[in-house]
């Protein structure tokens, strides 16, 4: 199957770079929401979707995942 | 004329430079076929002094047909079989053998280090029919005569052949390696793709393309962690003063927010000044790596350039070889007597002496090289005007050299707390005291000062303001070339000689690009199915153990038959891999690169059709870069030449043609133009040329 965010084939919903890019940003969460003192997850998807620092694929799987909440929402 | 010494050179300067040392200038030459000799009398003894130009041979596989692997039968042939671009080499490889019938004695008088031993070896062995036994050898750090007079009154026989050994086994694994494993991949994206496209990946390449796609996905999956920094901001008659919070960088906002809040409108009182002083050593004498880097640094040279340059000033016998580890500089090459010698060139007059003044005694580096010092100049004046590179490389070489015999630079560290309610702030200043050996290392050496403000201990101080910063964490910067040579040096891949070659090569091969190296689509791919099909290709383990057997070859202790048969049953195991996976192999690589041909550098809208963009197109027919149209096959002939040499950036669109604008980058500084060829400023600038 290919990625859901690129042409790369993918074993999971993600090839191997935005998986390790996912990972980054997941385990990043906790640290960001302590630093802020209680930030969300949606907040936080926001945010490093704006940093310039974001590397490109940290940034895309942070709007997939956004994209995912927004869709659960609706 | 027979009965003579032939003596074997690695480059015709060398060998003009060794007749002219050892003849007092009386050697008389001649030229056939674009090839020279020389000849001469000295001590009772004739001499014929030939040339190679670099390797005569090389290694290849009787069929050299670029379809066929797996090849394993590499013999060394005439270089003239092997590479197309080696014009001459048959004329020369003749030559040598008509010189070789007629001498009685041989001399192997090329570079001391495994190439220098290697060209030497094949041409004795290849040339002169054997010869490589019973030949004597020359052994030199600098072409000065004096160097090279004593190098030829100490003349010995060899031993062993440890690094000519090392030097062949190390062409015979790279070519069993670099050209079957090449093959491989090519011939899957050919069979997969729709166009043929050279993949080349190599022992040492492999691994070295993969620190630039592992550093691009460290910069891709970089997730910044925030922090805060605080500063305080003090006054003294009317003069802010500003102190950095002691605990530096803070974890969370709420803290600085706390410091903040704590401090405004406080008093701040000045604790105890503390002064220390730091004695800075010299850096250590140049190997090739260090000047390199440090040739980037402040020239902008890359790594293969600075090479070459050094390369041309040791034959010009101006520094010694460079081709060297060693960051040491023993007593033998003489140290009073290159100072003197370059106390009488006007611009190093003044610093030499001053060395002079007391016995001379250098810093020496950690790392050593039994074949050579580090480089030195030798003292000689240059016999002609240097080229602006060469004097800008030969200028470094001598500071670098001088201040390896100045004092330590002192340095001044002073600081103080002022503290606020319990939070404590850091002043700090650092200035020179005595500059030592910055003195003789300028303009390349240099400390930033920071003055201490003037405060003293008991002082009480309004704080202004606290100032709160947010900050993020940098991603890792892209390597460029020197930190990429600086990388493949730790981590033990390659040699001194061929690591500036292997950055250029990924270059050329279309795997990396600009100045901060980025990987291309096919750059990535190559390692990503490489990784997944034949690890050990771009594994840094696998080249670091065989870099280790190839030195115990050159030391004697290792077996190079041995270590082959390991380098072909591992390459062998590897290309089984691929083989078994050629479909998937193939398909990932020719997607990746036509994306790499398709996606060349978009410098902006065409303004000729409207719709398309102007991009970085390589001509395939010359191999030339230009400007093109990606509406071309819809028929916009938009296109412009480009500079063939220089990375290049795309900036705003011109403001006069609103065609796009390049930044190209061939040395230091980039340079703006215009890439259109009839934009009325370039008439403009033409104009006011002629009026002024």
């Amino acid at each position: 199957m290919k990625c859901a965010l690129c042409e790369r084939e993918a074993a999971d919903e993600l090839c191997v770079y935005h998986a390790r890019a996912k990972e980054r940003v997941v385990s990043a969460f906790s640290y960001w929401k302590e630093a802020y003192g209680g930030l969300g997850w949606r907040e936080y998807l926001d945010r490093i979707k704006r940093n310039p620092r974001t590397g490109q694929w940290a940034k895309e799987v942070a709007g997939f995942l956004g994209g995912a909440i927004d869709k659960k929402s609706s | 004329m027979s009965g003579y010494t032939l003596v074997v050179c690695e480059k015709p300067d060398a060998a003009k430079r060794i007749s002219e040392a050892l003849s007092d200038g009386k050697a008389t030459s001649a030229s056939a076929n674009g090839v020279t000799t020389f000849r001469f009398r000295t001590r009772g003894k004739d001499f014929v002094v030939c040339a190679a130009r670099g390797h005569l041979y090389g290694v290849s596989d009787p069929l050299a047909e670029r379809s066929v692997y797996p090849v394993f039968d590499a013999e060394w042939y005439g270089n003239d079989l092997v590479e197309k671009r080696a014009t001459g080499t048959a004329s020369r490889i003749r030559m040598i053998k008509d010189m070789a019938k007629g001498a009685d004695r041989f001399v192997n008088a090329c570079d001391y280090d495994v190439e220098g031993e290697t060209i030497g070896f094949n041409i004795l062995r290849y040339a002169c029919g054997g010869k490589e036994r019973g030949a004597l050898r020359a052994k030199f750090s600098t072409l000065t005569k004096e160097d090279l007079v004593g190098a030829f009154d100490s003349l010995e026989g060899q031993p062993n052949h440890g690094l000519a050994e090392a030097g062949r086994a190390r062409h015979a694994i790279d070519f069993d390696w670099g050209v079957n494993l090449s093959r491989a991949l090519s011939q899957a994206a050919l069979t997969q793709g729709k166009g043929y496209r050279t993949v080349s990946v190599g022992r040492v390449q492999g691994p070295t393309l993969g620190f630039v796609v592992d550093r691009e996905t460290e910069i891709r999956t970089f997730v910044p962690l925030p922090h805060w920094s605080v500063t305080g901001v003090f006054e003294k008659d009317g003069r802010r003063i500003e102190a950095a919070y002691h605990k530096g960088r803070l974890d969370r906002e709420a803290d600085a927010e706390e410091v903040r809040r704590a401090c405004t409108g406080r008093l701040g009182l000045v604790g105890q000044k503390k002064r220390g002083l730091v004695q800075v050593p010299p850096p250590p004498p140049f190997n090739l790596g260090d000047l390199q880097k440090e040739a980037y640094h402040a020239f902008g040279y890359t790594p293969s350039r600075t090479l070459q340059v050094a390369e041309r000033l040791y034959l010009s016998a101006l520094i010694s070889y460079p081709r060297t580890d060693s960051q040491k500089l023993p007593p033998s090459i003489g140290y009073a007597r290159i100072l003197r010698a370059l106390a009488s060139q006007s611009q190093y007059s003044k610093l030499a002496s001053a060395l002079l003044a007391s016995e001379p005694k250098p810093v020496q580096g950690a790392k050593y090289d039994p074949a050579h010092s580090a480089i030195h100049p030798t003292g000689e004046k240059p016999a002609r005007r240097l080229e602006a590179n060469e004097s800008r490389v030969y200028d470094l070489v001598v500071r670098r050299f001088l201040s390896a015999f100045a004092k330590p630079a002192k340095r001044e560290v002073a600081t103080a707390e002022i503290s606020v309610d319990g939070h404590a702030f850091s002043l700090e200043g650092r200035r020179t005291v005595e500059a030592g050996w910055l003195g003789y290392y300028e303009p390349y050496g240099r400390f930033s000062d920071a003055e201490f403000p003037r405060v003293e201990e008991g002082e009480r101080l309004p704080v202004v303001a606290i100032r709160s910063e947010e900050k993020f964490e940098t991603p890792p910067g892209r390597y460029n070339q020197s930190s990429l040579l600086e990388k493949m040096e730790r981590e033990g891949i390659g040699t001194k000689a061929t690591r500036a070659d292997i950055i250029a090569m990924l270059g050329t091969r279309g795997y990396v690009s600009g100045v901060e190296l980025a990987p291309s689509d096919l750059g990535a791919s190559v390692v990503e199915i490489l990784r997944l099909r034949a690890p050990s290709i771009v594994s840094t383990e696998m080249t670091s153990a065989m870099e280790a057997g190839l030195e115990e070859v050159e030391t004697g202790a290792g077996d190079p038959k041995g270590l082959l048969r390991r380098a072909i049953r591992a390459a062998s195991e590897q290309l089984a891999d691929l083989e078994s996976n050629e479909e998937a192999v193939g398909l990932g690589l020719s997607a990746a690169a036509a994306a790499t041909q398709a996606g060349g550098l978009v410098l902006g809208a065409c303004p000729v059709c409207k719709t398309g963009k102007l991009r970085v197109v390589k001509s395939k027919k010359s191999g030339k870069r230009f400007v093109g149209c990606t509406n071309y096959s819809s028929g916009c002939r938009a296109s412009a030449p480009l500079p063939q040499r220089g990375a290049l950036r795309a900036g705003a669109p011109c403001r006069r043609c609103s065609w796009p604008v390049v930044y190209v980058k061939t040395g230091r500084f980039p340079w703006r133009l215009c890439v259109n060829p009839s934009c009325p400023s370039k008439g403009e600038k033409r104009r006011e040329v002629r009026t002024v």
